[in-house]
């Protein structure tokens, strides 16, 4: 059964590679849904449940991943969706604001194929048991 | 007829006896593997293009003429909308200039992506020829260069000149 | 770099994203430098800088694409330290961004997997060197990362990025055109037959339906076609975006001070016009600057301000654009240049009223004596002139001498369909755009005999040359057929074409020749008619250009 992935990143080059992330190798086959803002993105992630990982870009117009983390957890939507927040560096400091906010993991730029791999395995894994 | 062309029948056929003393001693073998050629004839001589570059034949309706084209493109004809330079192969192999007649056609090859039309005298059959019975054209029998010429086939009585469209067409640009 | 970047393929989506940011930052930094000489500390142009420079940063990194990340890298600290410390908004912080966003803009453009460091390197050793110049107290020295709240800037640089826009190579365009042409041509052929029959059969009721269907397909395809048009148009913008920087460049080469003022910018062209349109306006500007500007001290004794401008404004008119490039320098000699015209052996006779224009755009007339590489490459207004007439399209020119010059060019929006005039020649039918056709005019037999003879015929009271279509054309008929001259027109000249019929008006989709038919001079491509036979376009500017006789 293939698995569903949201991607929210206001580049289209960032959607064109995680599109080649997911259609090779073990993530071959999976279902992946493209917000290019944060609104956009919010409304995505209310409308699809059944989302296994969401990769959060943190700068973007209209909602920054922060933004929404901070959105997500005062609405309690879908607390069980993993979402990874994606950034190009970040201070420690940061790291814990995100987390406090809601962040299950952080993604830094630039980062592999592998890497992405990584994240859903753990991210699947996380989730089986409480099937 | 010209004392050239006279020369040149002859070569031409001395040739074609030398090819059927070979065609005699090569029946014993397999047909092996085949061209698919279209023919077609150009002054009572037939020629032979690869089915491959051949997209269609069509009658030869209105050529519009273009001011200043060069001597062998005879004009530009509506292929359905888009438009299609017509070559006179005649006049781009050394022939004499001929009428149309109502047997005339133009085939409209491709060759390195050029779409192009051929004008010629009648399109006769597609033909598959044995691999076997080609032969490099000798010097003598063609007064034209013999640049486009990739060889002679003969077959079940016929003599089928093989041409290159590539050399006969692109390089003139 | 080590290893295959597994993303090597997304090479082009790169540069179409990052190109577009990175000439945006570029332009913005030229304004920087300028508002800075004014005084302006232009808080709110850096602050929209980071986020582009962020954005081609983040987006080189997971590319491998290590120039461009640094030379990003280190736009990013040297905006972030100018805007914590005022006081470094200057001449060497401005040249240093400057500097950076060209680099960032060729990079950017250049990208492959082989690229060479060192520009890269060396840019980023010059920030170091400039950053460290005036030592920042220690407490500041970790710049700033979070950038939480971007909905305080001002600019949307972003521009680039994500939004309801599709890239569509533009060859596909051309397809779909294409297609639709053909829809076109089936179309004037349906219609044709259609009136072949009604006028065999005669009207009746039946036919009524039959005739409202033909010419509503008629509207719908109009539609489609001015629609697909459409997405053919891009505005003006995406052709001059490099202009400031340029006049900035041009400026400080000749030891000028000029700014440029860009309206209209937004003024859409077809894509096929605009391409052809910048290097002559480069030419227009750069003329501007190089020979129309006076120097600094010239301008103080004459009264104007210091620094000089050159206007590029664009507006739509009627189906065309009109673009005027103008400045406010010395203005033109006229003295100096009908001296130079008869020079080159312009015959002017004392009671010709010859205008400037008609002047100005001979070739060989340059009325700076000193050819510099900067003015074009010595390019003389000839060349603009023949190139924005080859568009279709006019050029004339004001000036007034001590005050400025503005030359004024009028395009057509589209190049792909044109308006004809179509004629007949010795049963042979031929499409004369009609943006070049002046005028049509009857003739009688014994007038055209008198014409043939002179080689010139009278016409609004002056005198044009004649050439018979025949010759033009190589139709091999005789004279005796010919009935009407077809005025043609380019630029300022005109010349009579002898033609035997006028059949009527068309639009007709330009296709273009085939390279078979070698490169003929008098027609400039093929169409087909409604007939369904094909037709020569005649090169009405070609003919005019070139001066060629015949009949």
């Amino acid at each position: 059964m293939p698995h569903s992935f949201l991607v929210i990143d206001d580049s289209k080059l960032h959607h064109q590679m995680y599109r080649l992330i997911f259609s090779r190798g073990k993530l071959a086959g999976s279902t992946v849904h493209f917000a290019s803002n944060g609104r956009e993105g919010y409304g995505m992630l209310v409308a699809h449940p059944e989302l296994k990982l969401v990769l959060l870009d943190l700068n973007m117009p209209e909602m920054n991943g922060l933004e929404l983390l901070e959105r997500r957890r005062a609405e309690a939507l879908h607390p069980h969706i993993p979402i990874v927040l994606v950034t190009t560096e970040s201070s420690a400091e940061d790291e814990a604001r995100g987390r406090s906010a809601g962040a299950w993991e952080y993604l830094r730029k630039p980062f592999q194929p592998a890497d992405v791999e990584g994240l859903v395995a753990r991210a699947l894994e996380r989730s089986a048991p409480a099937a | 007829m010209p004392v050239e062309e006279a020369q040149r029948r002859t070569a031409l056929l001395g040739f074609a006896d030398a090819m059927d003393v070979r065609a005699d001693i090569d029946t014993t073998m397999a047909p092996g593997p085949e061209l698919h050629l279209l023919t077609f004839s150009l002054d009572r001589e037939e020629f032979g293009i690869p089915v491959t570059q051949v997209r269609e034949v069509i009658r030869v309706a209105d050529i519009t003429r273009v001011p200043q084209a060069p001597a062998h493109v005879r004009g530009v004809a509506n292929l359905r909308g888009r438009i299609l330079a017509v070559v006179e192969l005649r006049s781009r192999l050394g022939l004499a200039a001929a009428e149309l007649t109502p047997r005339s056609r133009v085939i409209v090859v491709e060759v390195r992506e050029r779409v192009l039309g051929l004008l010629v005298d009648a399109v006769s059959q597609v033909t598959k020829v044995p691999e076997a019975s080609v032969a490099p054209a000798p010097e003598e029998v063609l007064s034209m260069d013999a640049d486009y010429v990739t060889g002679v086939a003969r077959w079940q009585s016929r003599l089928i000149i093989l041409l290159d469209l590539e050399k006969a067409l692109l390089p003139t640009e | 770099m080590t290893g295959e970047n597994p993303f090597g393929e997304l090479l082009q989506e790169y540069v179409v994203e990052c190109l577009p940011l990175a000439e945006q930052v570029a332009d913005a930094f030229v304004e920087l430098e300028r508002r800075w000489r004014d005084g302006d500390p232009a808080d709110e142009g850096l602050a929209a800088l980071p986020g582009p420079l962020h954005t081609i940063k983040g987006n080189s990194a997971m590319m491998g694409l290590a120039p461009m990340r640094e030379v990003a890298h280190a736009l990013e600290d040297a905006c972030g330290l100018v805007a914590r410390h005022p006081e470094r908004r200057g001449d060497a912080a401005a040249a240093l961004l400057v500097a950076g966003g060209e680099l960032l803009v060729d990079l950017v453009r250049q990208a492959s997997t082989e690229m060479d460091p060192s520009p890269a390197t060396q840019f980023v050793e010059r920030v170091r060197h400039w950053e460290t110049a005036h030592p920042i107290p220690l407490a500041e020295t970790q710049p700033e990362r979070r950038r939480t709240d971007r909905r305080g800037a001002a600019e949307r640089v972003s521009a680039g990025k994500a939004d309801s826009v599709v890239r569509v190579d533009f060859r596909r365009l051309d397809a779909l055109l294409e297609v639709l042409g053909e829809g076109l041509i089936q179309h004037s052929a349906l219609a044709e037959a259609y009136r072949g029959f009604v006028r065999r059969t005669g009207a009746c009721d039946e036919l009524d339906q039959l005739d409202q269907a033909v010419v509503a397909l008629e509207k719908t395809l109009k539609r489609l076609e001015s629609t697909l048009m459409e997405t053919r148009l891009l505005p003006l913008a995406t052709a001059f975006g490099r202009f400031p920087r340029m006049v900035r460049d041009t400026a400080e080469a000749t030891g000028k001070r000029v700014r440029l003022v860009q309206t209209g910018m937004e003024t859409p062209l077809d894509k096929a016009v605009l391409d052809r349109l910048s290097e002559p306006l480069l030419h227009l500007v750069s003329n501007a600057i190089v020979h129309g500007m006076e120097p600094v001290d010239a301008r103080r004794r004459a009264g104007k301000p210091d620094e000089g401008t050159v206007r590029l404004d664009a507006a739509p008119q009627a189906g065309r654009v009109v673009i005027r490039v103008s400045d406010d320098g010395r203005g033109l000699d006229e003295q100096a240049i009908r001296k130079k015209a008869e020079a080159l052996g312009q015959e002017l006779r004392p009671d010709d009223v010859v205008p400037l224009r008609s002047l100005i755009f001979l070739p060989g007339l340059s009325t700076a004596e000193r050819v510099s590489t900067l003015a074009g490459r010595g390019v003389g207004l000839d060349v603009v002139a023949n190139a924005i007439h080859a568009l279709g399209g006019t050029i004339d020119v004001e000036t007034a001498a001590g005050k400025g010059t503005t030359f004024i060019l009028s395009l057509p929006v589209t190049l792909a369909i044109v308006r004809s005039l179509i004629v007949e020649v010795d049963q042979e039918r031929f499409a004369v755009p009609l943006a070049h056709v002046a005028e049509t005019v009857r003739a009688e037999p014994e007038a055209i005999r008198e014409i043939n003879h002179r080689g010139v015929t009278q016409w609004r009271g002056g005198l044009i040359h004649v050439a018979d279509g025949g010759a033009l054309l190589g139709t091999g008929g005789g004279q005796a057929s010919r009935r009407f001259y077809v005025v043609m027109a380019a630029g300022p000249k005109r010349r009579a074409l002898l033609v035997d019929r006028l059949v009527g008006h068309q639009d007709v989709v330009v296709k273009g020749l085939d390279p078979a038919l070698g490169r003929p001079d008098v027609v400039s491509g093929t169409t087909i008619l409604g007939d369904g036979r094909v037709a020569c376009i005649v090169d009405a500017v070609r003919i005019l250009e070139g001066g060629r006789r015949a009949g």
